[in-house]
């Protein structure tokens, strides 16, 4: 590496990441279903040829450290039968070193001279792949082949030369074949946008320099990574958090995990995690892996290239048949809840470490509602992503508003769900006191309400944080929990945030969704009275809540009374 | 507003940016004459006054001679990026006033915990619903309860708000309430900025159009205060003619429109360099650019294609330096109205040089900005900057720039890159050629975003540079991306004020229309054109032939984003449908590798532009000198493989017609040009440079 020019490495840094970038691009733009295109719950990478990741798309992390296990088993089932004009497809957790059956990979080798340049890779979330369940992300699935199609790594394309009766099989195992193959045909063209790129690297300065420059900076990234983790005090940091459970009596899931951090290494421990569980939120240990990297990432400096280098000094053990490294037959499909949990799990023991780099727990990843049914002879299936809320840091409230730090996602807007499905939504926005007390208050929770316009519609949900609210830091209070109604004409009634059993809604019914509040950091009496007035006067927190957590008093004219609110914090500050 | 008639008397063009006013003369025969001068922020008119007032008496010209007055401005943005716009209130439909705070949730940065969104232009407390609803194709849902709208009223009347904003959802499909509503408010709020959605923005996805309407709303009344007073001040100064600016689409527009709608012109200054570039370009035969803009503190790229300029309506203001704002969302306002597609990246002449933890040389996005710059400035910046790297190199004079104006201290240069040099055991002029490229590495990013990201080959471009260090760069940044010919304008350093002098005036309007391209389509598609067109026209005011285009965009059924088709303007026919569909399958393809067959295309809005060309010469014919042209040589450093060569200084009239072989510099009050060994350039007869690079790349 010494030997390279450091200058020359900038400027292929700024190549592969312009080359990941411009993957997802003309992914999001091509893509059919409102999950791709609307959401962006997709991911690409460019990789070298031994698969490992060179650069990401600005998509999402949770996705991205997997890349490399899901490489590695495509060039060794394919080795010596790789050629120009591949494309390969592959979901299954198994078969494939998947994620779950939804995340469907399309990669393409790239080749320069017919040698075996790179690959251009990408994730994307569809829509259906089939199953118990419109979505395919049913909780209440006991194994795998309940939960749709699988694919081992398969030939869609071979050299050149498109499977037609691979793209037939898809086609009738989905519920909703145009968007599913409109998507495919999406990851195609950001494939091919992959091959272009690369290839123009190529031809400026050659396949070796390309090949050295990209080993380089793999080792760049790890240096900078080792530098990162040394900042961090040497200590073994453990946390323990929740999943509530599934179905209408749950048992708390329990999460485990010891970081030990010595000089420049992290050692993830998640022994003591619970074992796999009869239905769908098993984590494949590829996507555990890849959550505890996404994590440790986001301590790092901004800095550091998001390639497979930086992964190199993380080691994540995880016990066979656990929660986190579930094996055959497993069911994954809604495991998106458990690489958020890992997410979270692993900022609450950094929290002990590197207080001032991590945030109080937010809302626990998105909320994944699914509709699906008929309406005037055809099939339709929506889900979406809701998000989300932060806790708050050691110098500002938390966030309100923003994706998990996990899943760069988007919301789909209400305009054009409504035109799109038998839909209406009739709430979506913050919930008064429902962020976390504290010195810096946690995001406020959010709500959204979806009246269904049409008879005999499936509906699932994936949600959490209902018995287990997101934890404040240093003294700083939980925020709200999370809830589920369904209201109908014979009243409302509570949902589990896991349900294991499908549930039929009719026209007129409506889902209420309140999502978690994100936890405070420090003590509410430390919080200046001006900044919980200002939260008064914009709904965020209500007089009660203001007198009963953070101990400040109004006059009748709202302002700040300073005697009372200093008596009033006196008293609690004793009570306590 | 006064009508369009031809001109006759001289045009001058004022383009303000955060450091510098910049000015540009055009004579009714074509001669150009430029001025740079500080910005007046605490009063920015001064600047435009006090320099017009310059210019014109030093080319003798008596101020009632003014034709018009051209204008571009960083206002709005400014009111935005400082938080000073109009204290603004928004009205909502019941249970969606956080949807402007909620925004598309999406961040624009991976892994920061830490991350803090911008703050919403309205606060909460100032964000007001209303029982009302309307649905996806227009029905009323719940109907709107006038007495509690005249409460609410009331209510805002008593409270300080200066600008009101109101959207509810699906008033693109029915604006009823939106406009029952602002009627009510007009009357108990005369003299308050209103901005209605189904005025402003038409078109579906609440967010985008809930923040185009806020942001309108927000800029309003600080956008109506400085051009009523920028008019009252040139007035006063017996300016004569009318007041034009700039919107950011690449038109002109009276400003008492722009008054009603300031949201079109939050990016006048970036707009108004590629349109002159698209202009000034096609007229020297040059119609397919890529724009090359390279200032301070960022550079941008623009692609033009067929002499026409690309807009998106994907644009962020106050986002800051971004890529690719389709990809990097939620940094800024949302603000979904033609934008010309500018891609911006944090690389500039103050950009500053660092070494980070893993041992690389970095070049930005952080800067020396203009004070206290880079360190030969001699202004108290010791960190060293892509300019003290060209300054080292021998590509920016080691005295002073622009024309003597800029002092520069070449040894303080090499201190600050003598430093990084040291540290990282290299060569100083090797590291500050390093520098070089790595600038000119980022700035290949910008100019993919705009042409490899859409399917466009930047080989089949001209490089069309200008800004301050334009002409500095471009020759190693085309070589980079395989490009051959350079374009560098007369006035590249106030290229925005002189583009200002060659835009169109124009107006546009846009239809929101959802629907199948099929057989019922004729019809419809002639009866909302031949509406749009009456819109247009009724605002334009004129008795002159006025050029309208019709443009459509359309996606495949299913997908999020659509791509832009010219519409042959005619009788609308089957025929006419056969060929949106072929333009639209041609630009798939051209844009992702792809079409997809028989699969069904929706039309999503309908766009009709009118034009009128500027009143005045078309081209440059000449341009009026201010310095004594450069002359001797001086050291410069093209890379190891030349070393150090004795490079001649020339001045641009120096060069001919005819081909001159590199190396040269060619030094002028506004920038300078660098011809790099194997190249060639010359002199066209609109008085532009044309390099020209050797096939596969000079080095």
């Amino acid at each position: 590496m010494t030997q390279l020019d450091p200058i020359l490495m900038e400027v292929f840094k700024n190549g592969f990441e312009a080359i990941a970038d411009e993957m997802a691009l003309i992914l999001m733009r091509t893509a059919h279903s409102p999950i791709v295109r609307d959401a962006m719950d997709f991911s690409t990478a460019l990789c070298d040829p031994s698969g490992q990741t060179l650069a990401q798309g600005l998509t999402t992390p949770m996705h991205l450290g997997s890349f490399y296990d899901a490489m590695r088993h495509l060039i060794a089932q394919y080795d010596g039968d790789i050629a120009p004009g591949d494309l390969f497809i592959g979901n299954d957790p198994y078969l494939a070193s998947g994620q779950h059956l939804p995340d469907v990979y399309v990669i393409k080798p790239i080749f320069a001279a017919d040698r075996l340049a790179g690959w251009a890779a990408t994730i994307a979330h569809h829509v259906d792949v089939g199953g118990l369940v419109p979505g395919s992300n049913s909780i209440g699935a006991t194994e795998i082949h309940q939960e749709g199609l699988r694919l081992p790594f398969m030939k869609l394309e071979e050299k050149g030369v498109r499977n037609r009766t691979l793209m037939t099989v898809i086609a009738a195992n989905v519920r909703v074949p145009d968007q599913v193959l409109g998507d495919i045909q999406g990851q195609i063209a950001a494939t091919r946008a992959g091959e272009i790129g690369l290839d123009a690297l190529v031809r400026r300065y050659g396949a070796d320099t390309v090949a050295a420059y990209g080993e380089a900076l793999q080792d760049y990234s790890e240096r900078l990574a080792r530098a990162a983790i040394r900042e961090i005090p040497d200590g073994v940091y453990r946390f323990t958090d929740h999943i509530d459970g599934l179905g209408e009596s749950p048992e708390p899931i329990r999460f485990e995990v010891a970081l030990t951090v010595s000089g420049d290494e992290v050692v993830a421990d998640w022994t003591g995690t619970s074992p796999q569980v009869k239905g769908g939120i098993n984590a494949p240990l590829s996507f555990c892996k890849s959550n505890v990297y996404a994590a440790l990432r986001s301590v790092m400096s901004a800095d550091v290239p998001n390639c497979h280098g930086y992964t190199r000094p993380i080691t994540v053990i995880a016990p066979e048949g656990s929660l986190v490294n579930a094996v055959y037959p497993a069911p994954c499909g809604a495991r998106g809840i458990t690489g958020y949990r890992i997410v979270d799990c692993v900022f609450g023991a950094l929290a002990e470490a590197v207080p001032d780099k991590v945030a109080a727990d937010g809302a626990g990843g998105s909320t994944l509602p699914s509709f699906g049914g008929r309406v005037d002879g055809e099939t339709f299936v929506f889900s979406e992503c809701i998000m989300g809320t932060w806790g708050a840091t050691s110098t500002h409230d938390g966030q309100d508003g923003v994706p998990h730090m996990a899943s760069n996602q988007a919301n789909v807007p209400v305009e054009m769900i409504e035109a799109d499905y038998p839909i209406r939504i009739e709430r979506y926005g913050f919930v008064t006191d429902s962020g976390g007390a504290g010195e810096h208050r946690g995001g406020l929770g959010l709500a959204r309400d979806y009246r269904l316009l049409a008879d005999d519609v499936y509906f699932g949900v994936r949600s959490d944080k209902a018995d287990h609210p997101p934890h404040g830091l240093f003294g700083g209070r939980p925020g709200a929990p999370a809830v589920n109604r369904i209201a109908s004409a014979g009243g409302e009634r509570r949902v589990p945030t896991l349900p294991t059993e499908p549930i039929t809604l009719g026209r007129g019914d409506v889902f209420r969704h309140v999502m978690a509040g994100g936890g405070g950091y420090g003590d509410p009496l430390d919080r200046p009275a001006e900044r919980v007035l200002d939260d008064i006067l914009d709904d965020r927190v209500s007089i009660e809540q203001a007198h009963e957590a953070y101990g400040v008093v109004l006059t009748a004219g709202l302002s700040i009374d300073h005697t009372a609110t200093i008596a009033r914090r006196a008293a609690l500050r004793g009570a306590s | 507003m006064a009508e369009h008639e031809p001109a006759i008397g001289y045009r001058f063009a004022a383009d303000i940016g955060g450091t510098f006013t910049d000015i540009a003369c055009l004579s009714p025969d074509g001669v150009l004459a430029t001025r740079k001068l500080p910005s007046t922020p605490e009063d920015y008119a001064r600047a435009i006054v006090d320099g017009i007032g310059a210019l014109a008496a030093e080319l003798g010209i008596g101020l009632d001679r003014l034709e018009e007055v051209l204008h571009a401005s960083t206002i709005a943005t400014n009111a935005i990026l400082e938080g000073k716009g109009a204290r603004t209130a928004l009205i909502t439909t019941r249970g969606f006033r956080d949807v402007l705070e909620l925004r598309r949730i999406r961040v624009p940065r991976l892994y920061e915990p830490l991350y803090e969104k911008p703050a919403p232009l309205v606060p909460r407390r100032h964000r007001f619903e209303l029982a009302e609803r309307m649905g996806p194709a227009g029905e009323t849902l719940i109907p709107l309860d006038l007495d509690e709208v005249r409460a609410l009223a009331a209510r805002l009347a008593e409270a300080e708000i200066e600008a009101v904003a109101v959207c509810f959802l699906h008033s693109y499909a029915n604006s009823g309430h939106e406009r029952a509503v602002a009627e009510i408010l007009r009357e108990a709020l005369p003299g308050r900025f209103l901005s209605i959605s189904c005025d402003v923005l038409p078109e579906i996805r609440e967010y985008e159009r809930t923040s185009t309407t806020v942001v309108n709303a927000y800029i309003g009344p600080v956008v109506a205060d400085y051009l009523c007073s920028l008019q009252q001040r040139l007035g006063e100064a017996g300016i004569a003619g009318r007041l034009l600016m700039m919107q950011s689409s690449g038109g002109t527009l009276d400003v008492a429109q722009v008054i009603a709608r300031p949201a079109t012109v939050v990016e006048s200054g970036p707009a108004a360099g590629v349109v002159g570039a698209a202009r000034l370009g096609g007229r020297s035969g040059h119609g397919d650019l890529i724009t090359f803009d390279m200032g301070g503190t960022t550079a941008k790229a623009s692609l033009v294609e067929g002499g026409d300029v690309v807009a998106t309506d994907e644009y962020e203001v106050g986002g800051g330096i971004s890529l690719n704002s389709r990809m990097v969302k939620g940094g800024g306002y949302a603000l979904k109205l033609p934008v010309i597609d500018v891609s911006e990246v944090g690389a500039g002449g103050g950009s500053i040089v660092r070494i980070d933890a893993g041992g690389a040389l970095k070049v930005g996005p952080d800067s020396a900005g203009a004070s206290p710059g880079p360190a030969c400035y001699g202004a108290g910046g010791t960190e060293a900057t892509v300019t003290d790297a060209n300054v080292v190199l021998g590509y920016l004079n080691p005295d002073a720039l622009a024309g003597g104006s800029v002092p520069i201290d070449a040894s303080l240069s090499r201190a600050a890159l003598g430093r990084i040099a040291d540290a990282l055991g290299r060569d100083l002029l090797d590291v500050a050629h390093g520098v070089h490229r790595l600038a000119n590495a980022t700035m290949m990013r910008a100019v993919k975003a705009v042409s490899t990201y859409r399917g466009r080959d930047p080989r089949d471009f001209t490089l069309f540079a200008f800004g301050g260090n334009g002409g500095v760069h471009a020759a190693a940044l085309a070589a980079e991306l395989g490009m051959t010919h350079i374009l560098v304008p007369p006035g590249a350093g106030v290229f925005s004020a002189v583009g200002l002098l060659f835009a169109d005036f124009e107006v546009s309007h846009t239809l929101a229309w959802r629907h199948p391209l099929g057989a019922d389509a004729p019809a419809l598609l002639a009866g909302h054109l031949a509406a749009l067109e009456e819109k247009v026209l009724a605002e334009m005011r004129t008795h002159e032939p006025v050029r309208l285009r019709w443009r459509a965009d359309l996606r495949y059924r299913g997908q999020g984003f659509e791509l832009p088709v010219a519409i042959p303007r005619g009788p609308v026919t089957e025929e006419t449908l056969a060929a949106i569909r072929a333009s639209f399958e041609a630009e798939h393809i051209r844009s992702y590798g792809h079409a997809l067959g028989n699969h069904r295309v929706d039309f999503v809005s309908l766009r009709v532009t009118g034009t009128l060309p500027p009143r005045g010469p078309s081209g440059i014919a000449g341009v009026r000198q201010s310095i004594a042209p450069a002359a001797g040589d001086r050291p410069v450093y093209f890379g190891a493989g030349h070393g150090l060569i004795a490079t001649p200084l020339i001045g641009r009239t120096a060069l001919d017609g005819v081909a001159r072989a590199g190396p040269f510099v060619i030094e002028e009050y506004e920038g300078t040009t660098l011809v790099p060994p194997g190249a060639t350039a010359a002199r066209d007869a609109d008085d532009n440079i044309v390099i020209r690079l050797p096939d596969g790349g000079a080095s």
